[in-house]
């Protein structure tokens, strides 16, 4: 971070530009009207203000296929990159008669055929029809999915100095790990240090976790205070530059099982290694799923791996979607955080997420944090 | 007089059950069967179920989904792993689903699915946002028409805050209050704004906060209006970004900051000075924004409209309006940072006029005053709306303005 808003370099920016708007010509787009931040920051280099949770749609950013030009929601320039002037620029408003007004303006808009949106609300799927009069308006999240699954060098790089947050965040947190200590502690430790290292703004904030000994992934019971012998998982996610560097780590406390918790750490590092070989170009994503079959761990709850990069990118991995992941192929140029997921009743969870990169003949492992090992 | 009992701390049970019977009244209002919530604060407000949340971007795959049925007292509950987090749901297990993921056809047809045995065929369907994924698949999941807006139920739900919802804001606000006296005592020359956030994170999550929902803002003001960063409007920017810019003694920061605790929001927003008092102007410029407060507050209670509060406070700045044009007089707080009634926006004058306030609304009171060289003054006030006016939520000094 720097001492003033700065938008994304220029070479990130004009990347993932020219990604867009060749999805957008594949997937016969005239206008894409983008409410997702991910998406916004994707094609404006932009920083918004951060805020937790889900967005309802706005249309924050405009795209011009035709004239390739960017209008942006937006009610002052710091931090605007100068290819967006000044008259491509339009206010907050609270009123969405405004919003058609600004956006039927808007060179190009008059003659659109097609228009995508990235998601919408009922209300702006009535409001939009009147800024494109002659438009069908269809789904356009694809076309920024298809350009978004794949990473540009720069975004890579971006990618590495997220994830080199996200580790010195985690090793401060696990550094005060001890019995006696609250998950809220821990917590605060690693915001705060993610803060300190000039990344303000959190991917995740379910930061510290003791696992359960009872139940293969629920929490039950407990008071959020770290306890002898208990198993506590930490996660740190950063958004970073605009984009997500995740880490997760699972530490035992001094007074467990040792038998039992060497045993966990076995089978964790054992399904780590048949997850990572299974991270190669041109194999289906649903390798990932099978691989907990084979190490003879079940599948957990969550998504077993998903896309980094600015948001969730594809793939999304997970139980719950088997036929999706069976469609999916791994890319050269993905980049994935991978969860491995292992539980033993009386002991706790072992949870381990590294980001790794999908390269041309395998994989690049991102992250480098210490695991625990006796 | 009556006055709202807030209790000490919330009932969840209780919350949950006159949240649930507000959300049903509204649905009847608007003629609507079932509501499909995919927002996180939605959800929160439907089920009673809160997490720490995350960024937006993660959030669209990893997020919990809640459905609403009119003749059911209960909601549905979709719910995602969370990590650290999963604890014991409120509702009853046939209530809990496990998660769905609705960027994906085979999650939304999976979803339809389980949607066809919860709500009845011909039912009339709000949701509050139609992934493209959804938008795919609308006769499966929509086989009684379009949907219409959940936005607008929630709204209308939400307006009128129960008293443990009251406790729930209260809490989030002195938990904020107390992470901000923290960096208040050690704010001095030479820090930088990300040291303030990076602090304020630490601190609000040792105080019990559940999760940070604003990037702090401690926006330096500009020595003057020409001075300042072109907008779109002319007028001041705000909120700016925080970066790694350093404090300088004099500095006059805007401050503004909020948390979640229980699934509800808190705002505080205060103008401090770096390294020193304020001087004779910026004392004049504190007591004409607490002129403006105390006029708007004069005409605060319940039946007031809003544009009796942007009237009053006109008339205390002397014929123009002491908001910024972007924003508002005043907004609405709960499950959102940001909700009805707005105050003053560009939603208009009649929007104003027909806006009634009642007992048991949340209102954010932020005039700003600003004279070129001073920079300026503003201040976050969190009320809650009387029958006969208003008890204040907020209690934080004005330091070093005054008390």
């Amino acid at each position: 971070m720097a001492t003033e808003v700065l938008p994304d370099d220029r070479a990130l920016r004009s990347g993932r530009r020219e990604r867009a708007l060749a999805h957008m010509e594949a997937h016969d787009l005239d206008v894409l009207v983008l409410g997702r931040s991910a998406n916004v920051r994707y094609v404006t280099g932009a920083r918004g203000l951060w805020t937790a949770g889900t967005h309802p749609f706005a249309p924050a950013a405009v795209v011009v296929r035709a004239t390739g030009a960017i209008h942006m929601l937006s009610t002052w320039d710091e931090g605007i990159p100068d290819d967006i002037p000044h008259e491509q620029l339009y206010g907050l408003t609270w009123n969405p008669m405004n919003w058609v007004t600004v956006i039927r303006d808007i060179e190009g808009a008059a003659t659109a055929r097609r228009v995508g949106t990235d998601t919408i609300s009922p209300t702006f799927a009535q409001l939009l029809p009147l800024a494109f009069p002659f438009a069908e308006l269809v789904d356009g999240e694809p076309a920024m999915r298809a350009a978004r699954r794949v990473k540009t060098a720069e975004e890579v790089s971006a990618l590495r100095q997220a994830i080199g947050v996200a580790e010195a965040s985690l090793a401060a947190a696990v550094s005060e790990l001890r019995p006696g200590v609250t998950e809220q502690h821990l917590s605060g430790v690693l915001l705060e240090a993610a803060a300190a290292g000039g990344v303000t703004t959190p991917a995740t904030q379910e930061v510290a976790w003791v696992t359960s000994r009872d139940h293969p992934w629920r929490r039950v019971g407990g008071d959020g205070r770290v306890s002898p012998g208990d198993l506590v998982s930490l996660t740190a996610g950063v958004v970073a530059g605009g984009y997500i560097g995740e880490v997760g780590r699972t530490w035992p406390v001094e007074g467990g099982d040792p038998a039992a918790v060497r045993d966990l750490y076995r089978r964790s590092a054992g399904l780590w290694t048949l997850l990572f070989d299974a991270c190669r170009p041109g194999a289906p994503t649903s390798d990932l799923l099978a691989v907990y079959d084979t190490a003879g761990e079940p599948l957990p709850p969550m998504p077993v791996a998903r896309g980094l990069g600015l948001g969730f990118d594809p793939p999304v991995v997970t139980s719950g979607l088997p036929a999706t992941a069976a469609e999916e192929r791994l890319e050269p140029g993905m980049a994935l955080a991978v969860t491995g997921y292992v539980w033993r009743r009386g002991a706790g969870a072992v949870l381990r997420r590294e980001a790794v990169l999908i390269t041309p003949d395998g994989a690049e492992l991102l992250t480098s944090s210490p695991v625990w090992k006796r | 007089m009556t006055v709202i009992d807030i209790p000490a701390a919330a009932d969840p049970t209780r919350m949950n059950r006159e949240r649930g019977a507000r959300l049903r009244t509204a649905m009847a209002g608007q003629g609507v069967d079932a509501l499909i919530l995919l927002g996180n604060n939605a959800v929160t407000y439907a089920t009673g179920a809160s997490w720490p949340l995350g960024d937006s971007g993660l959030a669209h795959v990893d997020r919990p989904v809640a459905v609403v049925v009119a003749d059911d007292p209960l909601p549905h509950l979709f719910m995602p792993f969370r990590e650290g987090t999963s604890a014991q749901s409120p509702l009853p297990a046939d209530h809990v689903h496990p998660p769905v993921y609705l960027e994906f056809d085979e999650g939304v047809r999976n979803f339809a699915a389980v949607l066809a045995d919860l709500v009845p065929g011909g039912a009339r369907v709000a949701v509050d946002e139609v992934t493209g994924a959804m938008r795919g698949a609308r006769k499966a999941l929509f086989p009684g028409g379009p949907p219409v807006d959940a936005a607008l139920v929630l709204t209308v739900a939400k307006m009128i805050k129960t008293p443990d919802e009251l406790a729930c804001i209260r809490t989030a606000l002195r938990i904020t209050e107390r992470a901000m006296a923290d960096i208040a005592g050690s704010l001095a020359p030479g820090m930088r704004q990300i040291d303030l956030s990076a602090a304020f994170v630490r601190r609000a999550y040792e105080h019990g906060a559940l999760a940070n929902v604003l990037d702090p803002i401690w926006q330096v003001m500009p020595d003057s209006r020409a001075a300042g960063v072109w907008t779109t409007h002319g007028d001041l920017a705000l909120p700016l970004l925080t970066t790694e810019r350093e404090l300088a003694r004099g500095d006059v920061l805007w401050t503004d900051v909020s948390i979640n605790y229980a699934g509800y929001c808190s705002d505080f927003g205060r103008t401090w000075i770096v390294g020193q008092d304020p001087n004779p102007r910026q004392r004049a410029q504190f007591t004409k924004w607490w002129d403006i407060h105390t006029a708007v507050k004069d005409v605060l209670r319940a039946g007031a409209t809003a544009a009796d509060l942007t009237r009053a406070a006109v008339a205390a700045n002397g014929g123009s309006k002491p908001w910024l044009p972007h924003f508002y007089l005043g907004h609405g707080m709960g499950t959102d940072p940001a909700e009805m009634p707005f105050v003053g926006t560009d939603l208009g004058e009649e929007f104003d006029a027909q806006l009634v306030l009642e007992a048991g609304m949340v209102l954010v009171l932020e005039p700003v005053v600003w004279e070129d060289g001073t920079g300026g003054y503003r201040s976050e006030e969190v009320l809650v709306i009387e029958e006969e006016g208003w008890t204040a939520l907020t209690d934080y000094s004005y330091a070093p303005y005054g008390d």
